[in-house]
């Protein structure tokens, strides 16, 4: 099986690099300059699991080193755009696409140019960051990728042998059969945990410390449940108590990569985490007070980046 | 008249300068080290109404140079008990205290300590900030308002403070409603500062986003209907006046409480958002927007506190 990886990033550079090195056949599509350092460098991954420098495949357009089996897209939401474009040529008809991007807005756009039957669900739960020199830094202890049909129908045989690749490599997860559910799960808390972290411009703990910090957070957690309920994939008691009890813990560190973005001053995924969940709720008659100042925040955030350049 | 003037800051050193210049006699309390600086060097003042540098008087105790009839606070309102045990010793039994400071938190606690009679109402609309050295950078807004608390006929001290501003070329001065003067202003500043820190961004980066005006609208509603609580409802022509500058297109209005934020400082958050919302909560009237500001100036203090901020 020919595996191709959008981008060698954090995620992509992590779980194409564990694949390689479990023997997995592995290509990376990426810009000419970081093309340059994988060549020169090759890809350097330091981690918790073990640290490894290897040389690696790459290829600069989508349609060299194909036909691909499968294609894994790590790219951010508000990227979707070119790397669609960077891997229109890489899909043949055997291709299936998995996708690692958070909340769900990437597979209708994704539907709308591939086709429904080539784009499954995936998605990441890594605590990976990426170097100035394009070293990948993987310091959490957990690095979990998960994936799957849609809908009811059995995993296709590229999904089956891609669960084999990822089992080998070490990394959790794998074959997911209800990753639908599973991507709302995790979009709920993103995009609470985004939303309540950007707006406040705090940690989960120094929110709790505000007087109503936790009322906030509780309710914002209902907006989002409210919206996946709506949806049909309301992900139940446990599940939203698991949610809940994860955004509440007293003292808690825990942030939202959103608001690093924000205090680098770098791009956010405001429109795919936040704004496309207030979307869904007007859409379903759902009031999301919440959100809709959070995504306020979002905005001006955007609209002063761009005026200060 | 004898006036001392708690601190040099950017509006009580203005303030002050102003009326040193024009013969009146003010005294500055200071730190002992802004009071070696200005002993060396002056007051410093630079204003596109004049600069000046000024041989002031300055003491580094309130029992020096007293008694004194007016007392002038321009602290901000985290600052409010030390600047209290500061000025303590120059409060005698004709003194009257004028603080200029935001919001009404601090008359509860001025009124505790000298007297509800000692303390008038007051306000600031002077506008600058200190240089690097200590020079107050004046940028335009040149005026006060003063007066008694609850329409009471003025005070022979307060007379005599507006006969001052007027020598001096302050505006403003004298206010028979500086109640409502307070509220006016207290409205104004509760929602843009609320917004601004909130939203981190000016009035037009605010109003590029979708919701911006309406949640800036609403959340001026919220201020307005305390004030009306309070028997403070601003007239349409103020309101009218406030919302038209809070929802400018481009605006480049911003609260200074979001400079103070992005430099790590300490901001009157509970002075000037959290009190309006507990006054929202007494009078039975929802407010949700101010509710998500004060949870964000919370959650700074709370950041800030354990020495995290970017």
């Amino acid at each position: 099986m020919k595996i191709l990886i959008l981008g060698a990033g954090a995620i992509g550079g992590y779980v194409g690099g564990r694949l390689q090195q479990s023997g997995a056949d592995v290509t990376f599509l990426v810009r000419p300059a970081r093309s340059e350092a994988l060549q020169r460098d090759g890809l350097v991954i330091k981690s918790t699991k073990g640290d490894v420098t290897q040389k690696v495949k790459t290829v600069l357009k989508g349609g060299d080193g194909g036909p691909y089996d499968v294609v894994l897209l790590t790219c951010k939401a508000y990227d979707l755009d070119s790397a669609i474009e960077a891997i229109a040529p890489a899909v043949g008809p055997n291709t299936t696409i998995v996708p690692l991007l958070n909340g769900m807005r990437h597979l209708d756009v994704l539907d709308a140019k591939f086709g429904k039957d080539k784009v499954v669900g995936g998605l990441a739960r890594v605590g990976i960051a990426m170097s100035a020199e394009g070293t990948i830094l993987h310091t959490s202890p957990f690095a979990a990728i998960s994936f799957g049909e849609r809908g009811a129908a059995p995993a296709r045989a590229s999904l089956v042998e891609l669960d084999a690749a990822i089992r080998k490599s070490g990394i959790d997860g794998g074959l997911n059969p209800n990753i639908v559910q599973d991507l709302w799960d995790k979009w709920i808390m993103l995009c609470s945990l985004a939303a309540t972290c950007c707006l406040m411009r705090g940690s989960s703990g120094d929110i709790l410390e505000a007087d109503e910090g936790q009322a906030i957070v509780l309710e914002t957690v209902e907006e989002g449940h409210k919206v996946a309920a709506a949806a049909g994939h309301d992900p139940g008691d446990k599940g939203m108590q698991t949610i809940r009890s994860f955004l509440t813990v007293k003292g808690s560190r825990f942030t939202a990569s959103m608001l690093h973005d924000l205090e680098k001053g770098a791009m956010v995924e405001a429109d795919h985490v936040v704004g496309d969940m207030i979307a869904r709720a007007k859409k379903a008659g759902i009031a999301t007070p919440n959100l809709r100042v959070a995504y306020a925040h979002l905005q001006v955030y955007l609209a002063r980046r761009s005026r200060l350049g | 008249m004898k006036i001392l003037i708690l601190g040099a800051g950017a509006v009580g050193g203005y303030w002050g300068a102003r009326m040193h210049q024009s013969g009146v006699d003010v005294t500055f309390l200071l730190r002992e080290k802004r009071a070696e600086t200005v002993k060396r060097d002056g007051l410093v003042v630079k204003s596109p109404r004049g600069d000046a540098t000024l041989p002031v008087k300055v003491v580094t105790k309130a029992s020096d140079g007293g008694p004194y009839d007016v007392i002038i606070l321009a602290c901000k309102g985290y600052d409010l008990d030390s600047a209290m045990d500061a000025i303590a010793p120059a409060v005698g039994a004709n003194t009257t205290i004028v603080p200029i400071l935001n919001g009404h938190i601090h008359f509860a606690t001025l009124d505790a300590r000298f007297g509800a009679d000692k303390v008038a109402g007051g306000l600031a609309r002077i506008s600058g900030m200190l240089g690097p050295n200590g020079e107050i950078l004046h940028s335009g807004a040149n005026g006060v308002s003063f007066g008694e608390r609850g329409a009471k006929p003025a005070r022979a001290a307060l007379v005599e403070l507006d006969a001052a501003c007027r020598k001096a070329g302050i505006e403003g001065g004298l206010n028979p409603d500086i109640d409502q003067d307070l509220w006016d202003k207290w409205i104004m500043l509760g929602s843009i500062a609320s917004m601004c820190s909130a939203m981190r961004g000016s009035v037009g980066d605010i109003m590029a986003s979708d919701d911006g005006k309406a949640i800036m609208n609403e959340i001026l509603e919220e201020c307005r209907q305390v004030a009306a609580a309070a028997g403070h409802a601003p007239s349409e022509k103020a309101l009218a006046a406030v919302r038209g500058s809070l929802t400018q297109k481009g605006g480049k209005a911003v609260a200074s409480i979001l400079g103070d934020m992005e430099k790590g400082g300490a901001v009157e958050g509970k002075q000037i958002v959290g009190d309006m919302l507990a006054r929202a909560r007494k009078a039975g009237i929802a407010a949700p927007n101010l509710r998500f500001a004060y949870a964000h100036l919370q959650t700074y203090e709370a950041r800030r506190a354990r020495g995290a901020l970017k």
